[in-house]
């Protein structure tokens, strides 16, 4: 007999009846009808476990451990291993160190989907609440168990009491089937995943004892020690290697395959599907030859629909196509900017350009597709959403989702780049498998992973800034250019003719994949009482003009968009205070009554050694073979966190080296979740930061990317590292827990720029700012190409 | 063709072409996985492993040039500084090569995977220069057949990590 008792909009149903142990399973329902089919279509595939079981976010074990799970991937955040732990651990009332396990990512065994970024914005919210919700059921059964009214009961390290009698939460779920659903809403194969609704009680932040605190990473050790399972170590039995002859270019077709000697590669297979072309062979090293001497042989049509990287930034301004997707506005636009400029005492006009840049993980994407003679699909496979990966792979095959299962293993991070569900190789794996009939190991080579993977988008902005007589800014508007960053497709479906998410277009069928271009970087100026911010967005480059539809696809990378409009908006304000006489940080503190930016602000400008004095520095120069130095600042508002960023450069004029040599930086995200991790991944940002900066772009021709390796594509390496300082400011009375892992990176771009701009007394309005460009900067004084 | 080697102390018998690089001989035939597939181009140090203790590039290692020579990967280092160090027996299963206990420490890696290299170079240097300064650290890291390359931007943590390193491996002396 089931008795079901609601809980805050949970259902707790238990049955007196056990076979062996005993756990607390949490499930979940759909709200909505519509969603309601979608969900029991993918929770009762054969296969998935147990629905109940499949669809759980913990169990709670006899023995008072627990497992969590979560369809949110960790890729070197530490977030799903730490910061998660840390929430539910407090949400349950339990020690750290009691969840003893964590699941993560796998299809079949882990409840919510969704993209992998925002983890505490977004997934870690569903975690939490799925914690609270779970917290009140134990609570209602313990009540019940000791006989008190559910205020009488006092909890402590997963264990409840109430008038002298105790229990554990494993005794309290051992001898019963339990079952609490939670109500959740959202497509689970959708980009955005499932999403935990209702408001259960959340544990008030001034009676946190777990979040705030450091913890180490609990997955170090597996990978210092080579004991974890890596994506590049998945072997299943009968498997074949593979590797795919790329198109000649992004729009190239397919002539005539390439055929093997089999005198010389007596086991190798060439697999074609549509302009699709792979080999495959029993091991790697016969794989990767014959695929080379097939490529040799392969004939493609020619095609030249690219502008080239040296002429990018004019092909956007005079031919790309901004009409046909509508103007995005921001929406603390206010006033009327354009008559403000007017009548402005000064004004400042600029305009500043960004490369493309690659996400360049250190592994090239690798994926095992095993297609079973059953109709069901495995994918093995690093990914950022595999849930989505699971509906992409299902549309490619015309098959039900319910057949596909993806399972996660930790692999090379790539910062956004599988958000949308595809790293890379996983449907070239998937179309190979079917074609012969065995697992498939689709390993890009470096080549393939620069050339073929997308990129964070290029762009630029238009920046008019006015002001008056005591310097308080007036008028601000920019717009910002940028094609589409959102291309989902999974690329070998596209190459072989099958079926795919759409294209980026101006009326897509989801608001994120679409070609406009919206406001993510917030207005923290609040004192500016006239502000036009508009976003220009267009069709990927070379993509409608590529009988392949290939062309430059994109993808957010690590803090998306926002670095686009953040460093235009940070350098030219840094350029007007200069125009303005007064202190670019003093400038910005003028802007503002905004109290956790004028913290962050105060705090960098204490913490980094900054000289208050108008820009340029008094001994700038733009020539000679001795070093000059600059300091520079940026601020940003992203995901909840407030942060502010100092730059000390020094420059050599004569030729053209920029060396970061301080990089500081001041960071309030409200509350502060894991203080260690925290600093960690902001180190790490910016370090990516200073490389995006100082090095990377990506070069193309007419037809293909020519950035094939680290030679063509270099990144920072350790002979660069500035010395780093980061303040923590925490802010617990927010109440909300602000991003940690993105944002570092983009405020280097334009704390850089600003401080070469105070070095040399030149301002450098495009990266990267590489000795060539840096030159011509410096011997024209002009900042743009 | 039948190769022997001598992998993480023991000898191993292959049956590869002498032409395939080291790096596919050790994942796929003797299932190690510490050092990874990076680049294939000798670039960026993913898979790096110790020859005759010194820093190899396995992704571009024909296998015919390494026959009889004493490779460690990653998943030999513990061993390796057991024996440097004549620990036996339980004591020696329980150990981790400093290096591995200061990567832990000093919480290097984000995603990891550049990592293997990370510590085999320090493990190349540390054995040579056993209290390297900052500067003689970036050198072991940016010179040699490329730079050592890390995306997620660990490297002020390993230069911490290698100065924790050694002084784990001082006190041991």
């Amino acid at each position: 007999m089931a008795r079901t008792t609601s809980i805050h909009g949970a259902t707790l149903t238990r049955r007196q009846f056990v076979k062996t142990g005993g756990t607390l399973v949490v499930g979940f329902a759909l709200v909505g009808e519509r969603l309601l089919a979608r969900a029991v279509e993918t929770a009762t595939g054969k296969n998935s476990l147990d629905a109940a079981l499949s669809n759980s976010w913990f169990e709670i074990h006899a023995d008072n451990t627990i497992l969590m799970r979560t369809g949110k991937v960790d890729f070197g955040q530490s977030t799903a291993h730490t910061a998660y732990k840390q929430l539910v651990a407090e949400e349950l009332n339990v020690a750290y160190e009691a969840i003893t396990s964590v699941v993560m990512g796998d299809t079949d065994r882990t409840p919510d989907g969704g993209f992998s970024a925002g983890f505490l914005e977004y997934g870690g919210q569903n975690i939490r609440k799925a914690a609270a919700y779970t917290y009140q059921a134990l609570l209602d059964l313990a009540a019940t168990r000791l006989r008190v009214d559910k205020s009488q009961l006092k909890v402590e390290n997963g264990v409840v009491s109430a008038g002298g009698n105790r229990v554990t939460y494993g005794e309290l779920v051992r001898g019963q089937q339990l079952k609490l659903t939670i109500p959740v809403q959202g497509d689970l194969t959708s980009m955005f995943g499932l999403t935990v609704t209702g408001n259960p009680p959340l544990k008030p932040t001034s009676q946190y004892t777990i979040i705030g605190k450091s913890f180490a990473n609990t997955v170090t050790p597996s990978k210092v020690t080579a004991k974890e399972q890596w994506v590049t170590d998945v072997r299943l039995p009968n498997m074949l290697h593979a590797r795919v002859v790329h198109p000649k270019t992004l729009g190239s077709t397919l002539v005539s395959a390439g055929t093997i000697d089999k005198a010389k590669f007596a086991n190798a297979q060439v697999v074609v599907k549509g302009n699709l072309v792979g080999v495959v062979a029993p091991t790697e090293w016969e794989a990767i030859k014959a695929s080379q001497a097939v490529a040799a042989d392969t004939k493609w049509t020619e095609w030249k629909g690219l502008p080239g990287h040296t002429r990018l930034h004019t092909w956007l301004r005079e031919k790309a196509d901004w009409k046909s997707t509508q103007v995005s506005k921001s929406d603390k636009n206010k006033g009327d900017a354009g008559a403000a400029l007017q009548s402005a005492a000064t004004t400042f006009t600029a305009s500043y350009e960004l490369p493309y840049m690659k996400h360049a993980p250190i592994g090239p994407t690798v994926a095992v597709g095993d297609v079973r003679p059953d109709g069901t699909v495995f994918v093995h496979t690093h990914n950022q959403n595999p849930q989505a990966l699971r509906g992409q792979i299902a549309m490619m095959l015309g098959t039900s989702v319910d057949n596909v299962v993806v399972r996660i293993y930790s692999g090379p991070g790539h910062y956004g780049r599988s958000n949308g569900g595809n790293a890379g190789a996983e449907d070239e794996a998937v179309i190979l498998s079917k074609a012969v009939g065995r697992p498939v190991r689709v390993q890009w080579m470096r080549p393939d992973d620069l050339m073929w993977s997308t990129q964070s988008p290029a762009a630029y902005s238009n920046i008019r800034i006015g002001w008056d007589m005591d310097g308080r800014i007036t008028a601000y508007d920019a717009e910002h250019y940028m094609p589409a960053m959102q291309d989902d497709r999974l690329v070998g479906a596209v190459i072989a003719g099958l079926p795919t998410s759409p294209p980026p277009a101006p009326e897509p069928p989801l608001p994120i994949g679409s070609t406009l271009n919206t406001i993510q970087d917030p207005w923290i100026y609040t004192h500016v009482a006239n502000v036009a911010e508009a976003g220009y967005g267009t069709f990927q480059v070379g993509q409608k003009e590529s009988p392949l539809a290939v062309g430059l696809r994109d993808h957010s990378m690590r803090t998306p968009g926002q670095l686009q409009q953040n460093y235009p908006r940070e350098l030219a304000l840094s350029e007007a205070a200069a125009r303005a006489g007064i202190d670019p940080i003093e400038f910005r503190l003028r802007q503002t009554d905004d109290q956790r930016l004028i913290g962050v602000l105060k705090a960098v400008r204490e913490a980094s050694g900054w000289q208050t004095r108008t820009a340029p520095s008094p001994a700038a120069s733009a020539a000679g073979s001795g070093a000059v130095t600059g300091q520079g600042v940026s601020a940003m508002l992203r995901s909840g966190t407030y942060w502010a960023c100092v730059c000390h450069v020094s420059v050599v004029p004569g030729t053209g080296k920029v060396r970061v040599d301080k990089y500081t930086i001041a960071v309030d995200p409200g509350i502060v979740v894991n203080p260690l991790q925290l600093k960690r991944q902001i180190e790490g940002g910016a370090l990516m930061g200073l490389s995006h900066a100082l090095y990377e772009e990506v070069t193309f021709d007419e037809g293909a990317v020519t950035s094939r390796d680290w030679r063509s594509y270099p990144i920072l390496t350790m002979a660069d590292i500035p010395e780093i300082k980061v303040v923590i400011l925490p802010h617990p009375e927010v109440g909300s827990y602000g991003g940690g892992s993105e944002a570092a990176n983009a405020l280097a771009v334009s704390a850089i720029a600003a401080a070469f701009f105070d070095a040399t007394g030149k301002p450098a309005r495009r990266l990267p700012l590489k000795a060539e460009y840096v030159q011509t900067v410096l011997n024209s004084g002009s900042g743009t190409r | 063709m039948a190769i022997a080697l001598i992998v993480n102390g023991t000898r191993r018998e292959v049956q590869a072409p002498g032409d395939t690089p080291l790096l596919y001989v050790l994942r796929a035939d003797l299932e190690l996985s510490g050092p990874q597939f990076g680049c294939g181009l000798s670039q960026c140090g993913a898979c790096s492993v110790l020859v005759d203790g010194k820093e190899a590039r396995s992704c571009v290692l024909p296998l015919s040039t390494v026959a009889g020579k004493q490779i460690t990967t990653l998943e030999g280092l513990p061993d390796r500084w057991a024996k440097q160090k004549g620990l036996s027996g339980a004591a020696a299963s329980q150990t981790l090569h400093p290096v591995q206990q200061a990567w832990i420490d000093e919480q290097v890696p984000m995603c990891g995977f550049c990592q293997n290299g990370m510590m085999i170079t320090a493990v190349a240097l540390l054995e040579q220069t056993p209290s390297p300064s900052v500067e003689q650290i970036k050198t072991a890291y940016t010179s040699g057949p490329s730079p050592h390359l890390c995306r997620c931007g660990t490297y002020s943590a390993i230069v911490e990590a290698v100065q924790k390193a050694s002084s784990l491996m001082a006190k041991a002396r």
